[in-house]
Parts: C-alpha cells; sequence; structure tokens
C-alpha cells in the first residue's frame, strides 16, 4: 500500500511550460508529470526543445510562463535546493581533465556535501563497467565514453530521487548502452524517478514507461507501455520519422 | 560549509601543482621575495654598520682637529649620516634617491648626497630590488597568472555548469576559490613576515611592524579580490587575463605616473634655478659675514658700539668679526629656512595630491603606507633635513660664539702677518667637542600611525568595493 502511495507521487512536473530566447519560442506551453519510479523519454530531432527541458529543470534556464516543479517544489524559487536532490547527466560530459575518475567523484560528491567513501566510488565505477585500470588515470587519457560512464557512476553516487539524462548514451559502446539501460531500470525499480531526453528511438522504448514525442517546442505525442511491457518501437519510429501521432 | 569551502581552495592548490606553471610562478615569486628580504636586510645591516662607523670618525675627524682660528673649523665642516630605520631593510623609500649622508658647514645648507642611485648603474631605473617593490608590483602579476582562470577556466570547460547543478552555490565555490588565491598570496607574505621580524629586533615598534604587515596583507586581498573579479565576470580566460593585465597597467604603472604629474601640475613650485637665483639676491642683500665693513652691518657696528658704549670696534670687550659672523649666520639661515620650509611644504602637499590616488590604485596607497610606516617617506627625509640643519646651526653658532669670545679683534685682524700672529689667532682644540652626537630617529610610532589611516582605509576601500563587485557578479552566475 505505502509502495504504491510512493510510487503515486508527482516527482517532476511542467505545467505549460514556455520557454522563450530572445522572443524565439524553444518550448510551446508543454506539460507532463513523472511519478516515482517511472521513466518519461522525451524524444526529438536536433533543436526540438529536448535539452532546454532538462535545463528549466535544474534551474539554468527559467521558464517564460508556466511551472517547473521538482518533488513539489518549484525549481524557480530555489534552484539549489532542488539541485541537490537531482542528478544530472549530461550530454557532453564536463569533468576535470588533470584528474581521475575516482578523485573527480570525490571532488564533485564533496563539494555537493555528500559522504561517499572510496570502496563505494569502485564499486559505482565497477557497475558501469569502467575499466579497474584506468580508474586512477587522469581523465585527459579518456575516451568520451569512458568519460560518460564516470559520470553515470557520480549521478548513481548522489542517490537522489530524481535523475535528469542528457543523450546517456552518447559515446557508449553497444555493450555499454545495455548496461545503462539496465541501470536505468534498476533505479527505476527502486523508486528513482528519471527524466531522459534523446533521439535514440530503440534506447527510449526500452527503458521508459512513457514517451514524450517532442517536435519544435510541442509534445505532439505520448506512447506508453502496457503492463510493464517495452513500447513498440516501431510505432514510434513512424512518428518520429512523420512527425504524426496517431 | 568551511569543510566545502577547503575542498574547493585544495583542489584548486592540486591543479595548480599538476599544471606546473602556477606552482612554478609561485616557487618563483617566493624565491624572489626572499631573495630581496634577505638581499635587501644584509645591504641595510650593512649600510647602518658603515653609517654609524663614519659618523663616529666624522665626529672623530673634527674633534682631533688641531688648535685653529673657529672659523676655519666652521669651513672644516661636518658630515652627518643618516642611519636606516629597521624597517627599511623592507622598504627603503626615497632613501634611494635623496641621499644617506649631509655636509655641514657654515653659510650654506647643502642637499643630503650619496644616493643609491646616483651610485648605480644606468639601470637603475628598472626599479629596486627592494621586499617592498617586489609585493607591491610584481606580487599582483603573480596573483595574476596563478589565479586569473580560477573561475573563468571552469566556466570555459563546462565545470562551473556540472558543478552548480550537483547543488554547489556558485558563490561557495567562487569563496573556495578566493579561498586559494589568498593562501598564494599568504606564502608570498611569508619571507616578508620574517623581514618584518627582523625589523622588529632591530628595535622597531611592535604595533608599527604589525601594522605594517596587515597592510600588505590587506593590499594582497585587494588584488587577490580583483584577479576573482575578473575571473568571475569574464566568460573565458582569455578576457580574465587580458582584463587583469590591463588592471595591472593601469594602477601599477600608469596611475602612478598620473598622480606624480598631477601633483606637479595642481601643486606648482618653483625650479631649481629660479630658486637659486630667488636666495642667492636675498642672501646678497643681507651683507657678506665674511666682511665686517659690508655696509649691511653698520646698523649691527652701531648697536654695539651703543651697546658698550665706545667709539669704535677695536675698544668692544669682544670681537666684532665674530658678532657679525653670528648675526650674518642667522639671518642667512633665517632665509634659507624659509626657502626650505617652503619648498617642503610644496613637496609635502604633491606627495599628498599624488597620494589621494591610492582611493584608485592600490598601489598607490600601499606604497605610501609602506614608506610612511618604513620611515623612509619624504616627511622622515624632510625631519633628517631639519635635523641636520638645526645640527648646523648650533655647531657654526658654537664656533661663532668662541670668534667673538676666544678670539681678539686685534689678533683676528692681524692673524696674517706671522706665525705669532696666525698662533695667537687660534683656539685650543678642546673646543672643537661642541658637537652633540647625532643619531638620527624617525617619526615616533604613533606619528606614523596616524599618517598612515587614509592610505589604509584606501586599500580597505578599494578591497570592499570588489568583493561587492565579485558577490554582485557571483549571484548573477
Amino acid at each position: 500500500m505505502e509502495n504504491l502511495e510512493k510510487n503515486n507521487l508527482v516527482q517532476l512536473e511542467a505545467h505549460n511550460l514556455c520557454v522563450s530566447f530572445n522572443d524565439r519560442p524553444v518550448l510551446k506551453n508543454i506539460s507532463f508529470q513523472i511519478k516515482a519510479g517511472e521513466v518519461f523519454a522525451l524524444l526529438g530531432g536536433n533543436g526540438a526543445g529536448k535539452s532546454t527541458t532538462l535545463k528549466t529543470f535544474l534551474g539554468l534556464i527559467d521558464a517564460t510562463s508556466g511551472n517547473v516543479n521538482v518533488m513539489g517544489q518549484s525549481v524557480s524559487d530555489n534552484p539549489n535546493i532542488i539541485r541537490q536532490k537531482v542528478a544530472y547527466l549530461p550530454e557532453s560530459v564536463m569533468l576535470y581533465e588533470h584528474l581521475s575518475a575516482i578523485e573527480n567523484i570525490q571532488y564533485f560528491l564533496s563539494v555537493a556535501g555528500v559522504e561517499c567513501d572510496e570502496t563505494a566510488i569502485k564499486n559505482a565505477l565497477d557497475k558501469v563497467s569502467l575499466q579497474s585500470k584506468s580508474w586512477q588515470q587522469k581523465l585527459s587519457f579518456y575516451s568520451k565514453g569512458m568519460r560518460q560512464k564516470t559520470a553515470i557512476a557520480l549521478a548513481l553516487l548522489r542517490n537522489t530521487p530524481v535523475l535528469l539524462l542528457d543523450e546517456p548514451t552518447s559515446g557508449l559502446d553497444p555493450v555499454a548502452i545495455d548496461e545503462l539501460n539496465e541501470l536505468i531500470r534498476e533505479l527505476a525499480k527502486s523508486g528513482t524517478s528519471i527524466l531522459m531526453v534523446t533521439h535514440d528511438v530503440y534506447g527510449a522504448c526500452h527503458v521508459a514507461n512513457r514517451i514524450g514525442l517532442l517536435r519544435d517546442g510541442n509534445i505532439v505525442g505520448v506512447f506508453e507501455s502496457d503492463n510493464g511491457a517495452s513500447i513498440n518501437t516501431e510505432d514510434v519510429h513512424a512518428a518520429f520519422a512523420q512527425g504524426v501521432v496517431k | 560549509m568551511i569543510n566545502q569551502l577547503l575542498k574547493i581552495a585544495s583542489e584548486e592548490w592540486r591543479y595548480w601543482f599538476r599544471t606546473k606553471l602556477a606552482i612554478s610562478v609561485l616557487f618563483l615569486m617566493v624565491c624572489m621575495t626572499t631573495a630581496a628580504v634577505v638581499i635587501t636586510a644584509f645591504n641595510v645591516a650593512l649600510q647602518t654598520e658603515q653609517r654609524e662607523a663614519l659618523q663616529r670618525a666624522s665626529e672623530k675627524a673634527f674633534i682631533e682637529q688641531p688648535d685653529r682660528h673657529p672659523h676655519r673649523m666652521i669651513h672644516y665642516g661636518h658630515y652627518l649620516f643618516r642611519t636606516p630605520p629597521p624597517l627599511s631593510a623592507i622598504d627603503p623609500g626615497v632613501d634611494s634617491y635623496t641621499g644617506t649622508s649631509i655636509f655641514l658647514e657654515g653659510h650654506r645648507q647643502n642637499g643630503s648626497t650619496f644616493s643609491g642611485q646616483q651610485q648605480s648603474t644606468g639601470l637603475s631605473w628598472l626599479g629596486a630590488f627592494s621586499p617592498a617593490n617586489v609585493l607591491q608590483v610584481f606580487a599582483p602579476l603573480l596573483l595574476i597568472i596563478v589565479g586569473y582562470s580560477v573561475v573563468s577556466r571552469e566556466k570555459e570547460a563546462g565545470t562551473f555548469t556540472f558543478l552548480k547543478v550537483q547543488g554547489v552555490n556558485p558563490l561557495m565555490l567562487i569563496l573556495g576559490k578566493g579561498c586559494a588565491i589568498l593562501s598564494a598570496a599568504g606564502l608570498v607574505m611569508l619571507p616578508l613576515i620574517a623581514g618584518s621580524l627582523f625589523a622588529l629586533s632591530k628595535g622597531e615598534s611592535g604595533i608599527v611592524t604589525f601594522t605594517f604587515v596587515i597592510s600588505y596583507v590587506i593590499y594582497l586581498c585587494c588584488w587577490s579580490a580583483v584577479v576573482l573579479f575578473a575571473s568571475v565576470v569574464s566568460k573565458s580566460n582569455r578576457g580574465s587575463f587580458i582584463l587583469l593585465i590591463c588592471l595591472w597597467v593601469a594602477t601599477t604603472v600608469l596611475l602612478p605616473r598620473i598622480a606624480s604629474n598631477s601633483a606637479t601640475v595642481l601643486v606648482n613650485s618653483p625650479g631649481k634655478i629660479e630658486t637659486d637665483f630667488s636666495v642667492l639676491q636675498k642672501l646678497r642683500e643681507q651683507g657678506d659675514g665674511h666682511n665686517a665693513n659690508d655696509p649691511a652691518f653698520s646698523q649691527l657696528k652701531a648697536n654695539l658700539l651703543a651697546k658698550y658704549n665706545v667709539d669704535k670696534v677695536e675698544d668692544l670687550p669682544i670681537n666684532y668679526k665674530g658678532i657679525v659672523a653670528q648675526s650674518s649666520e642667522k639671518n642667512l639661515s633665517k632665509i634659507l629656512n624659509d626657502y626650505a620650509i617652503e619648498s617642503m611644504t610644496q613637496q609635502v602637499e604633491q606627495a599628498q595630491v599624488a597620494r589621494s590616488f591610492g582611493w584608485l590604485s592600490p598601489s598607490i596607497a600601499i606604497k605610501s603606507v609602506s614608506m610612511q610606516l618604513a620611515g623612509t617617506d619624504l616627511e622622515n627625509y624632510h625631519r633628517f633635513l631639519v635635523e641636520a640643519e638645526n645640527v648646523r646651526y648650533k655647531f657654526v653658532q658654537s664656533l661663532n660664539e668662541l670668534h667673538a669670545h676666544e678670539v681678539s679683534y686685534n689678533d683676528d685682524n692681524n692673524k696674517y702677518k706671522n706665525e705669532d700672529t696666525r698662533e695667537k689667532a687660534k683656539v685650543s682644540s678642546d673646543n672643537w667637542k661642541v658637537l652633540d652626537n647625532f643619531n638620527f630617529s624617525i617619526a615616533p610610532s604613533e606619528e606614523r600611525l596616524t599618517e598612515v589611516k587614509t592610505a589604509i582605509m584606501q586599500l580597505v576601500f578599494v578591497f570592499f568595493i570588489f568583493i561587492a563587485l565579485t558577490v554582485f557578479s557571483g549571484r548573477r552566475l
């Protein structure tokens, strides 16, 4: 019963969200809700407004109108408090080149006020399949995928109720993509609300409970999985390609 | 919160260590400051010893002169040496330009001579390698090189945003970066603190030494705030570096020049030739003290004859020539003193105009504080000149007194006739002990502390302005 109530809690909510840059509308009155334990994927092409949506949830971009709430609190009221409840994985991983993966994670966690020992960090790095021989290497020697894995490990260690993912599979090899998808599903099962923006139709269908199709700043359609089954990739792909949702 | 600040600051240090450039510059700077402190401290200790020895030698040479006519001793003259104050080991101030000794003789007020600049090579315009110079000019450059990218680097690389989305308050991050810059500045301060303790051991006042160190701390805090501000407001490392270099050139190179030029324009002072001619003209009107028959002294002569109720100077119970010399010296000294005071007043007014630019430039403010507290500023140089003039006047008039009372008018008039008359016109060398032990001391500590209040306020003002600007800009990030 308690679990059911928990899963009905709305953790992320965009209500009539509009964002404009220099009078050019980027998001046009979009609304959606994400409950605890739910994975919502926003699918769209380049310039559809996917990353802008994520950034409004992080308080990095102000809404022109409408509301953005995280765990019932408005992001615009106190973005710093909200950010402590949200883990974010950017498309381009921004970590320190002069530090190793372990040092990066230690530093980011310590300044964010998160207590974490080295063993937990190593476990997380192991979980994201970053080879142990590279843990002590400086990030300047890392490939894009390795950096991505480091950032995923950091996001996991933050242990937040909300996870925002911006093109999370970008730069990952197919095996790593599968592992990441598995991780996302595990996190969702444990109650984490996940908003993922991507243009990877297959990945989105594989992990998301719902997919919102974003086109020119509008959510033009939503696909939902039935009873835990994956969303039909072909339907989504067709809608994505044609821009039409039945 | 403190823990987070320390984490951010220590991470910056790790970056400096790993990138090597910053740490190399920092190491170089600490070496430079240490070398400057050690070299200057040794130099000052040596100069102190030399000047004290020369002072003793000069006094001994004067006292050991044989029996002579007193007026010959007036022209034999005497040297006074300015021993450097303890804190001049850090800031030699105007000493290297103004000279360290002065030759005292009758009828003249000589300027001080043997300045470091006069004895140096033509390259000395590059600047003295004193700890004060290193800290005032080069330490800000170090802080710029070390810290220009503390925040802009994070913005450029995107780590600033990534830290922000981890829930890190941007102001906390900026404050942590500020702590890192301050700790680098603190490292540069260590040799100065050691030098100041050395000055304290040499007799400098504790409160002055403390204020001296604190002033440099505030100065480096000012530059740390400037560096942090530039890094916060700049979108790129390049922008931050260019902004800081422009600020450094403006406040450390251009504004001091503008300040001194403005001072000479706003407070007009006559040139040396103009002054010399004017002084010469006035002195001529006073008569020649060597010539007792100069019409300028006819009134003096009449007064004396009347006072002693005699008809001619030969009948006076005192040596008329000596009285003329005394009177002449008195009048001449008054004229020279009037000109000197006028000139000193103008110089101080000019210095005050230049110092007022400290509201715009921390470099000007710290220069004022540093020299004033060290006792190597213009006012203390004037103090030396005034003390030297007092010694000169006293010793010349003491000898004129001997001339008037110990040598008879007749003997004085006949002194060149033969050896006997020459001997009669001499006085015993026992009389040469007219010199007091001269030991120049700079203004008392209370006076120096009062003088630096404005300049310290200027430093604090600049510091808070840049802190406010940094906080304001940081909130918008």
